[in-house]
């Protein structure tokens, strides 16, 4: 077994013991709970004594059985959510789909763009470039995301004095449209404009700044010097030289945060209505739902954990002083 | 942008306008490299449906689309609401807003009138309770039929009680209607027989949406537990309600079609929306901009910031809910057992009377409710008429009156202007407010001041919703505050102060009843009794206004305001809604559906509205110039950025060969 072998052995058991733990701690944190939410979902109800006690029984059974069907079943895939009388599984995959597609898009463009101001920025250190597009990025950053977004939202959906308001406010499609056809596909980009923008704009800094740094660090080599001795063309040198050497940390970045994709935005999808996960789980908290909340938890930590292996092994690929 | 223009127009406007845009794309390419390009595809990609907006504003029928367009498209109403509707199953949802969507789909026996709730007829036509009181025969409106033309008869009603009266999880939302009904049957296609074990005035508004049997036998017991009840693409949900459900997108919209086949006839609107958004400023954002016709539940602030504007007509609705600050009157389980920690003092009806005299309820009203309110008293909103009782002696706000009873009550003040319990201590109370009502959160700030005026320490804490159900179901609290709403049958209401709603305890547990200031009072009990199998109207009203009293007297509550419903809709769009109750209660969201059947598009025939210069068909009108304005802005960002990159990539070659 080769060094290289034995690194991703250990990243991937490390991992899988993360996972593991977090199984079993997901269960207990959420027992520990206050509340009554059988009592809160029945307030105000028509329901017979006798149902409401039903119900609390099929909640309430002891904690050995219902860690057992927990651990049987983790995801819930048959295990019903005490509000929605659904498999919680069922309730993930509804909206899972809408969260990856906003977060997900979110952060390849915010680590396309992000990356390239890095780059620019570090070549023409000091210039003007480098100065505005440090201090935008890192202002963007600095801001709430929900406050952005209801900038973004006030400006550009409802729209200020002669500037109309373009688009909707909020949503993923409009009722209506045939979902299937193209004007439905163009639909959904239309109701991403301004939610993605809002997250990719969050982003950004994180992506220009770790790129801007390790390149400056890498532009002082000996071998770039080489490089332009040869005659080589500054862009050439920047390209083929310079840029892959120093993009190693941005993409231990950028697979870090797709372990967020999932877990997504929930103050950006509530400024824009947008039916993600996020608010599945700020919904799952009122009760609390806590098969839903577990459910959803879990697979935060899935995403997360899977991310982290995945960046640990590339990095292994990409920069073999790692695997030694 | 979308909601309304699109709407009118659900063809697809794309295809037509996106020739242009991708010849300015080649344009593009030629002159620029690789990654430009793909960098521009995507900026346009991302632009195209702004790009496109013009031919829609421009009501230029796309050529390429397959359907003709109308001239006068359906006209469809949208309604904004805060919360999505977590079922679609009669059987299973739990939020209010989810009863509006099975009373548009379902029919129910009987309704409740516009003007004062009383019991009219549904789906049947008229009813007779047995000189015996021990059957009820409902006569079935002849001639129906469920939305895909099977007969719509007394066995579909006769099934759907059976079926909740024999389930088990099918009693969840109906129990109570049915806990007395024996027997239902159909001796035939136009009656339906329901026996009963007692006398129950309950079978005068009996709220069981009626399913089809042909639909609902094939979901046994289990099955229904999680049937979603939802639309496929070409199969809409069997009903018989005015509104056919036709799509159903969670946590987005649901839409409706108006059902030709209604027994009250088809309603003016053709297609029927509601759109879900996550936060109310986004409900009133949408309804200033034209997305939705239709605001339901605003917040004040937000209300009067909408209501002037023009298009836009605000109604603060009389409603049936009341808000009340609970006291703990001594906890305990149904059969007696004391349980909790609740302040002793509490349980002293003077303790009581004398908080209640401290609450400035038109303080609450002006500030917390902006106005939008009335002051409370009795647990049965003055909006029922019929039922609420004006006590004769109010609890008006009188701190110096409050002073006496605690004195009488035996808590003087001290020296340090602190009022002392029986063995000398500060008298000190727990008070809880609702996290997730920033209504709650105020009211208990301005109530803790009071109290303190009157030399009580009050210790506040604001606990969540189901926090606070806990807590007073174990009786571990003194005082705390929340709501409820009234249902037009009383029984429900009154029965959350019966001595049978106290907790229960199972396993060492102890569980809430619907009780949460645990009180027990025989007399009241009694009387709750009588008026559950009081078939007479009036003779039942007057059982219930003395069971007000004794809440009243009591004062287990200090009901603190009826808060008003705030809507608003897009009256340059819509007119004439009906109020129920008539010119004071709600537009929509109503025992009924009567709005829905009187809602006219503004222009069309039949309406003399004042704004009669804005017909149905231009209604879309204000949305018009935004969007050619729009289109262009479009078009120069596109270009914009693609000169911008182009001349980027230009200098930096240049540079580059420096």
């Amino acid at each position: 077994m080769g060094p290289g072998t034995r690194y991703a052995l250990r990243s991937i058991a490390s991992g899988l013991g993360t996972l593991l733990f977090v199984v079993v701690f997901n269960f207990f944190l959420f027992r520990l709970l206050p509340g009554d939410p059988i009592g809160l979902y029945t307030r105000g109800r028509n329901v017979p004594p006798e149902q409401i006690a039903a119900l609390r029984a099929e909640l309430y059974k002891p904690i050995a059985e219902q860690f057992l069907t927990y651990l049987a079943n983790p995801l819930a895939t048959t295990i019903n959510s005490a509000r929605y009388n659904r498999p919680v599984w069922e309730l993930i995959c509804e909206r899972i789909g809408a969260t990856l597609l906003l977060v997900g898009t979110a952060t390849v463009l915010a680590a396309v763009i992000g990356t390239w101001i890095g780059i620019r920025a570090a070549w023409k250190r000091g210039q003007r470039f480098d100065k505005v597009s440090t201090a935008v990025t890192l202002t963007l950053y600095a801001m709430p995301e929900f406050w952005l977004g209801m900038l973004l939202l006030i400006t550009f959906g409802v729209g200020i004095g002669v500037l109309p308001g373009m688009f909707p406010i909020g949503g993923i499609r409009t009722p209506g449209v045939d979902a299937s056809s193209l004007a439905g596909w163009l639909d959904i980009v239309w109701h991403m404009v301004l939610p993605v923008t809002t997250l990719m704009f969050t982003y950004l800094a994180e992506y220009a700044l770790v790129m801007r740094a390790s390149l400056i660090d890498e532009m002082g080599q000996d071998y770039l010097t080489v490089a332009r001795a040869k005659g080589l063309l500054d862009r050439t040198v920047r390209r083929r030289h310079a840029v892959p050497n120093a993009i190693l940390p941005t993409i231990t970045l950028i697979f870090l945060n797709l372990g967020f994709v999932v877990s997504g935005a929930i103050t950006v999808e509530t400024v824009f209505s947008w039916p993600g996960l996020g608010l599945l789980s700020y919904e799952a908290l009122r009760g609390p739902d806590i098969a839903l909340l577990q459910a959803i938890f879990l697979l935060f930590s899935f995403g997360v954990i899977v991310a982290n292996i995945i960046a640990d092994l590339l990095y292994a690929v990409l920069d073999p002083r790692v695997r030694s | 942008m979308t909601g309304e223009p699109i709407n009118r127009f659900p063809v697809k406007p794309w295809p037509a306008v996106q020739a242009p845009r991708a010849s300015e794309t080649t344009v593009t390419q030629r002159s620029a490299r690789r990654r430009t390009a793909a960098a521009l595809i995507v900026v346009i990609a991302l632009l195209m449906p702004m790009a496109a907006m013009p031919a829609v504003s421009a009501k230029e029928p796309p050529s390429a689309a397959p359907t003709p367009i109308p001239i006068f498209p359906a006209p469809s109403f949208t309604v904004g609401v805060t919360e999505d509707i977590d079922s679609m199953n009669p059987f299973t949802g739990i939020v209010s807003t989810a009863h509006e969507m099975y009373q548009l789909m379902y029919p129910t026996l009987t309704s409740s009138a516009t003007d004062d709730f009383s019991a009219v007829p549904g789906l049947a036509e008229s009813w007779q309770e047995s000189d015996d009181k021990t059957t009820w025969t409902y006569k079935i409106r002849p001639g129906l039929t469920w939305s895909d033309g099977k007969p719509l008869t007394a066995r579909d009603a006769a099934y759907t009680f059976k079926r909740i009266i024999e389930g088990d999880y099918e009693q969840t939302n109906y129990g109570s209607y049915v806990a007395n009904i024996t027997k239902a049957e159909a001796p035939d296609d136009g009656t339906l027989v329901l026996s009963v074990k007692r006398p129950t005035p309950v079978m005068l508004r009996l709220a069981v949406y009626v399913l089809p049997e042909h639909v609902w036998s094939e979901i046994d017991g289990k099955e229904v537990r999680s049937y979603a009840n939802e639309p496929t693409a070409d199969q809409p949900v069997v009903g018989a309600g005015p509104y056919v459900l036709v799509e159903r997108r969670k946590g987005q919209f649901i839409r409706f079609q108006a059902n030709p086949n209604y027994y009250l006839g088809k309603p003016n609107i053709d297609e029927l929306t509601f759109r879900v958004y996550t936060n109310a400023d986004a409900v009133a954002q949408a309804l200033r901009k034209g997305e939705i016709d239709f605001a339901d539940d605003m917040q004040a602030n937000v209300f009067n910031a909408v209501k002037g504007e023009s298009g836009i007509t605000g109604v603060n609705a009389t409603y049936y809910g009341f808000n009340q600050i609970g006291f703990n009157v001594g906890a305990a389980l149904t059969d007696g057992t004391p349980i909790g920690d609740g302040h002793p003092a509490l349980k002293d009806p003077r303790v009581r009377q004398a908080l209640n005299h401290a609450i400035n309820r038109e303080a609450l009203v002006r500030i917390v409710l902006a106005g939008y309110g009335t002051p409370g008293s009795t647990i049965i909103p003055p909006l029922y008429a019929n039922l609420h009782l004006q006590p004769a002696t109010l609890f008006d706000y009188d701190p110096e009156r409050a002073g006496q009873l605690l004195d009488e009550a035996g808590y003087p003040l001290g020296a340090d202007g602190k009022r002392m319990n029986k063995n000398g201590k500060p008298l000190s109370f727990r008070l809880l407010g609702r996290q997730e009502s920033p209504q709650s959160r105020q009211t208990v700030q301005f109530v803790a001041g009071w109290f303190e005026d009157l030399g009580l320490t009050i210790d506040t804490k604001i606990v969540s919703e189901d926090t606070l159900i806990e807590l007073n179901g174990e009786g571990r609290f003194d005082i705390f505050e929340w709501g409820w709403v009234v249902e037009p049958d009383p029984d429900y209401q009154l029965s959350t102060f019966t001595c049978a709603q106290r907790s229960s305890q199972k396993d060492g547990t102890i569980y809430a009843g619907l009780s949460d200031s645990h009180f027990c009072n025989e007399e009241y009990d009694q009387l709750y009794a009588a008026q559950a199998v009081e078939t007479d109207v009036a003779k039942r009203a007057a059982i219930v206004r003395a069971m007000q009293q004794i809440v009243y007297d009591q004062a287990p509550y200090a009901v603190t305001f009826y808060y008003d419903k705030l809507q608003a809709y897009r009256s340059d769009r819509f007119t004439d809604f009906t109020q129920q109750p008539k010119d004071a209660g709600p537009l929509l969201f109503q025992f009924g559906t009567w709005s829905y059947q009187s809602i006219t598009p503004v222009g069309a025939a039949g309406t003399g509205g004042e704004s009669g210069t804005n017909g149905a068909s231009d209604a879309d009108g204000d949305g018009g110039p935004n969007l050619a304005l729009m289109g262009g802005l479009a078009a120069l960002v596109v270009a914009g950025i693609g000169v911008a990159v182009v001349i980027g990539r230009r200098r930096s070659a240049g540079e580059d060969t420096e």
